[in-house]
Formats: structure tokens, C-alpha cells, sequence
């Protein structure tokens, strides 16, 4: 048997519209409902400001030079929202169009359904930015001073890497919500687990021993390390060098991974009658 | 319309058995709710040393007055986390009632819509006692054995702060129905609640303006009494004066709450917005 997209790719410029035909589509949804954007500028600040605060309790009266402090955490807040962007965007894509009870005409359209996906995952990556920079210029006004940023192009290519690897992490989510009823509950606990696990918002030699050797096994923690040097020039985890190749690797592992995988999920939850299931 | 004790205990405990099937059913959303609170003083506490080193618990002490950080961020956690209950499930239920096409059929049953408002309450209370026997219960029995006496008075003081949170509750249900949205609506809410009230720091490092604003939600005194009784050795008789507030508040939001939702959920009646979503 043929995999279950084949049939329906026959061209990039085809997968290019389908792209931006879904992008569109998720675009349209999300500025019909102003209360998304407004929930996304007011809430996105507010929880950097949340445990901004919360941690301030913790810090000395006067600032070291051993930590980047604010920018540390700032990145974290940054790294976060990119995680956010896989569970609920790649992720829940499958679990929405299921609620809507339009998953079945998704899935009979004559169309790659990976790009419907990724057409989602463009938007909530675009919004996303757009949150981040309005956090930064907003927190710049209030006093936070500029974000560094000192080697550019490699925070471009270690970002790249973390999308590589989400999207595959992503897909995997979006199959599982064929499978799993209590999608919500996997969703937090994933996402809570790569806020504490990953060192997104402190370095992973903060983590108690057993526990690190788990956040050293997690791929999303060397892309992030490798964000956070390009950004701030903080040591590496591993040699430079091979964290970037390992990254490379694993990155492209991830995507092919979570493709596969969420073909044969939907090829089985299509011979179970689960997938419109919920 | 049902009247009488006993009719309108039924209706109560029929409202209450349908809240409590519905978390049996998916007890993922009341593990998320057990779990949070943990989760969030992982994070704030690894933060925390990270920026502190070796001396974070000391500057932590030297900010709060207590260096038993994870009581203090517990405590401040499952208020959070009960908060949080109340504004998803009264703010919402009603909505939710909309999105599933049963809310005309509830407020067609012959039941005083306070009741219904009251019957979902009652799911919470049990919700919430579970919360904060689960996280308070089980962080105190690690650090505090000893504090039973502590642990019964922060559990009065939560009971007490649950009326006017419920008054809140309400108003929110109103809005809901009104503006639609609720999702958004009750992240923002909750988030604003959790920032306002103190749940991982004392309201006293908040900008005058803020801390006015703090002084308006039940929460920040529970929060802080719970915190003065378990970890500054305060009792109920002590904090007589925010005790008084909160018993205050506990008669101001219902009532406000309710007037409010009567309003919106009769404009809504008239301009045929109770069916559309």
C-alpha cells in the first residue's frame, strides 16, 4: 500500500499553494476573533512579568556579572513561546479541525494534509514573533534595556535547527491527538515538563544530578543552548563544534521521525474508524 | 420552579453529581490542577537559583521574612490553583452549556438560575478541598508534620475565601455568555489573578497602583493569612481585621456577582445571544 500522502504530492508549486492556502486559512480564523490577538499581547507579557517578579526574590541586591540576568531569562520566555508553537500549533492542529468536526473533509481534501499542518504552524509562528517583539519593544519602554544578540546568524541557524526538530516533535503530537482523548493534559504536561527539563529559563547545571542526565537526553535542550550562545555567549553544554553537528543530526532525525510517525498513526486510527474520534 | 429545601437540595445535588462525573470522567484537567502548582515552584525556585547561588534562600528570607520557600510558594500556588478552578468551571460552565446546545434546556428546567450558579459552586468546593489537601496537605506533611493546627486554619480561611471568589465566578459567567471568547478571556483572568494577588511573592513589592488593585481580589488575603498562619505562627484571632474584609467581600461579590449576570443574561435573552456562539 501506498503511504497515505503519497496520492496527493505532485509538485512543489501544488505544495507551495496548499501551503499558502492553509496559512491563509488559519490567518483568516485568527484575525476574525480579535480576542485571540488581544489575549496573545496582554497574556504573553504579563507571564514573562509573573515570574519576573518571582524570581526577583531570589537575587541579590547587587547584580553580578556571573549570569545575563534579565537577557537569560528573557531568551528563556522566548525559547518558551517557540515550544508553545509545536504543542498548540503543529500539535493541537489535528485536535481543532477534529472539535470543529471538519477533520474528515480535511482528510478528503486533495491535498498534502502535512502542509495543511504546516500552513497552521507558519501562522503561529509569524504571530509569534510578532508577540515577542512587541514583549521585547514593551519591556525595552518599561526599562528592561536592549536584547544582545551577538552572533546573529548562528542564533538564526540554531533556531532553524529547534524548528527542524519541533515540527517533527510537532507531528508526532498531531498524531498522537488521533490516538489520545486526553490530548490537553499530555499537551501540559509536556510543555511544563520542557520549562523545567531543557534549561529554557535556568542552565541545565542548576537540575539536581539524577534528573539532569534526563535533561541531557532531551534534544530541545542542546538547541536551546546553542540559541542561548549565539544570543549571549554562554558556554555550551558540549564542545561547539559537535553540538552543532549533533544538532544537524538529531534536528533532521526529529523531523523524519515525527513524519513517519504520524503517517502510520493516521494509516492506523483510518483502519480503526478513530479518527474523527473525540 | 422547583421550591421547597428538599426540592431544591435535589437540584443542588444533581448539579453537583454532574460536575463531579465530569471530572471522573476526565481526571487529566484535575491532575493539570494538582500538578501546576508543583510545577510552577520548580520553576520559579530553579530560576531563583540560578539568579541567587548559594545565598538565593537567604535573599529570598531577607525579602519575604521566611526562608521555607517552598511553603511560601505552595501556599501561594494552590490558592492560585482553586482561583483558577472557579473562574474555568463557574465562569465557563455556562458557556459551555451554549457550545453544547444544553443551555436552553437548563434554563428552560424549572430550576432558579441562582441555584444552578450554586450547584456548580458546589462541585468546585470539593474540587478545590482535594487541591489543597493534595498540594498544602502533602507539602506541609514533608516539611511541617507538625502543623495541623496551622493546616486546619488555612483551610477555614480558604473556605471563607471561596464565597467571594464564587461571587466573582459569577460575574464572569455573565460576561462569558455576553462576550463569547471564554478561553481567552479566563487565561487573561487567571494570569491577572496569579500577577495581582501575590501567589509567588508578597503584593508589598508591587507599585502602589498594583497593590490597590490586589487589595480589590479575595485571594491576596487569603494568600497572605495562610501564609502568616503557617509560617509566622498567626492565628484566625489574630488577623481578625483581614478576616473582616474578607467575610465582607464575601457578601459584596456574590451579591454584586449575581445582580451582574442577571443583567447580561437577561440582555442577552432579549437580543437572542443566549443561542449564538
Amino acid at each position: 500500500m501506498l503511504p497515505v500522502n503519497y496520492q496527493n504530492i505532485d509538485g512543489l508549486k501544488r505544495l507551495a499553494e496548499e501551503f499558502k492556502a492553509a496559512f491563509m486559512k488559519d490567518f483568516r480564523s485568527y484575525i476574525r476573533y480579535p480576542a485571540w490577538l488581544i489575549g496573545d499581547l496582554v497574556s504573553t507579557p504579563l507571564w514573562f512579568f509573573f515570574f519576573a517578579v518571582g524570581v526577583t526574590l531570589f537575587a541579590p541586591t547587587t547584580q553580578t556579572s556571573e549570569y545575563h540576568g534579565f537577557s537569560f531569562f528573557f531568551f528563556g520566555f522566548i525559547f518558551i513561546v517557540l515550544f508553545s508553537t509545536t504543542i498548540w500549533g503543529v500539535g493541537q492542529s489535528v485536535r481543532n479541525e477534529q472539535m470543529a468536526g471538519t477533520l474528515e473533509q480535511f482528510f478528503l481534501a486533495p491535498a498534502n494534509r502535512l502542509t495543511l499542518i504546516m500552513g497552521r504552524w507558519a501562522r503561529i509562528f509569524v504571530t509569534d514573533l510578532l508577540v515577542v517583539g512587541y514583549t521585547t519593544g514593551l519591556l525595552y519602554l518599561f526599562g528592561g534595556g536592549p536584547l544582545p544578540l551577538y552572533q546573529p546568524l548562528l542564533f538564526t541557524f540554531a533556531l532553524g535547527l529547534f524548528e527542524v526538530g519541533s515540527i517533527g516533535f510537532g507531528l508526532l503530537f498531531a498524531g498522537l491527538t488521533m490516538k489520545l482523548k486526553s490530548y490537553n493534559t499530555l499537551s501540559n504536561l509536556v510543555f511544563f515538563g520542557y520549562m523545567i527539563l531543557t534549561g529554557a529559563l535556568f542552565p541545565v547545571t542548576v537540575i539536581p544530578m539524577p534528573f539532569r542526565y534526563v535533561s541531557l537526553a532531551i534534544p530541545f535542550t542542546y538547541f536551546i543552548d546553542l540559541m542561548r550562545h549565539a544570543a549571549l555567549l554562554t558556554p555550551t553544554i558540549l564542545p561547539e563544534g559537535l553540538e552543532y553537528v549533533s544538532g544537524i543530526l538529531v534536528a533532521l532525525i526529529m523531523l523524519l521521525a515525527g513524519f513517519a510517525a504520524f503517517n502510520w498513526i493516521e494509516q492506523d486510527a483510518r483502519v480503526r474508524g478513530s479518527i474523527a474520534t473525540n | 420552579m422547583v421550591s421547597g429545601l428538599r426540592g431544591t437540595l435535589g437540584v443542588l445535588a444533581a448539579i453537583f453529581w454532574k460536575g463531579m462525573k465530569h471530572y471522573v470522567r476526565y481526571p487529566g484537567s484535575l491532575l493539570i490542577y494538582l500538578m501546576l502548582p508543583f510545577l510552577f515552584t520548580m520553576l520559579i525556585f530553579g530560576m531563583g537559583r540560578f539568579i541567587g547561588g548559594g545565598n538565593a534562600a537567604l535573599n529570598f528570607a531577607t525579602r519575604t521574612g521566611t526562608s521555607n520557600v517552598l511553603v511560601y510558594e505552595m501556599l501561594g500556588g494552590a490558592v492560585w490553583m482553586t482561583s483558577w478552578v472557579v473562574v474555568e468551571d463557574v465562569g465557563v460552565a455556562l458557556r459551555d452549556e451554549q457550545m453544547k446546545g444544553t443551555l436552553e434546556q437548563n434554563f428552560l428546567a424549572p430550576v432558579n438560575r441562582f441555584t444552578l450558579l450554586i450547584g456548580i459552586s458546589l462541585t468546585d468546593i470539593a474540587i478545590t478541598t482535594a487541591i489543597f489537601l493534595v498540594v498544602v496537605g502533602a507539602t506541609l506533611a514533608f516539611t511541617m508534620p507538625g502543623a495541623y493546627l496551622a493546616f486546619f486554619q488555612a483551610f477555614l480561611i480558604l473556605l471563607i475565601g471561596l464565597i467571594p471568589l464564587f461571587g466573582l465566578g459569577f460575574f464572569f459567567s455573565g460576561f462569558v455568555i455576553k462576550f463569547k471568547e471564554p478561553y481567552i478571556f479566563t487565561q487573561m483572568v487567571n494570569l491577572i489573578f496569579g500577577t495581582l494577588t501575590g501567589t509567588y511573592y508578597p503584593v508589598t513589592i508591587l507599585p502602589f497602583w498594583v497593590q490597590f488593585l490586589s487589595s480589590l481580589l479575595p485571594q491576596t488575603y487569603v494568600i497572605s493569612n495562610m501564609r502568616q498562619i503557617i509560617l509566622a505562627n498567626q492565628t484566625l484571632v489574630s488577623l481578625y481585621g483581614s478576616i473582616f474584609i474578607l467575610l465582607a467581600l464575601a457578601v459584596v461579590y456574590p451579591t454584586l456577582g449575581y445582580l451582574v449576570f442577571k443583567k447580561l443574561e437577561k440582555d442577552a435573552s432579549v437580543t437572542g445571544e443566549l443561542s449564538k456562539y
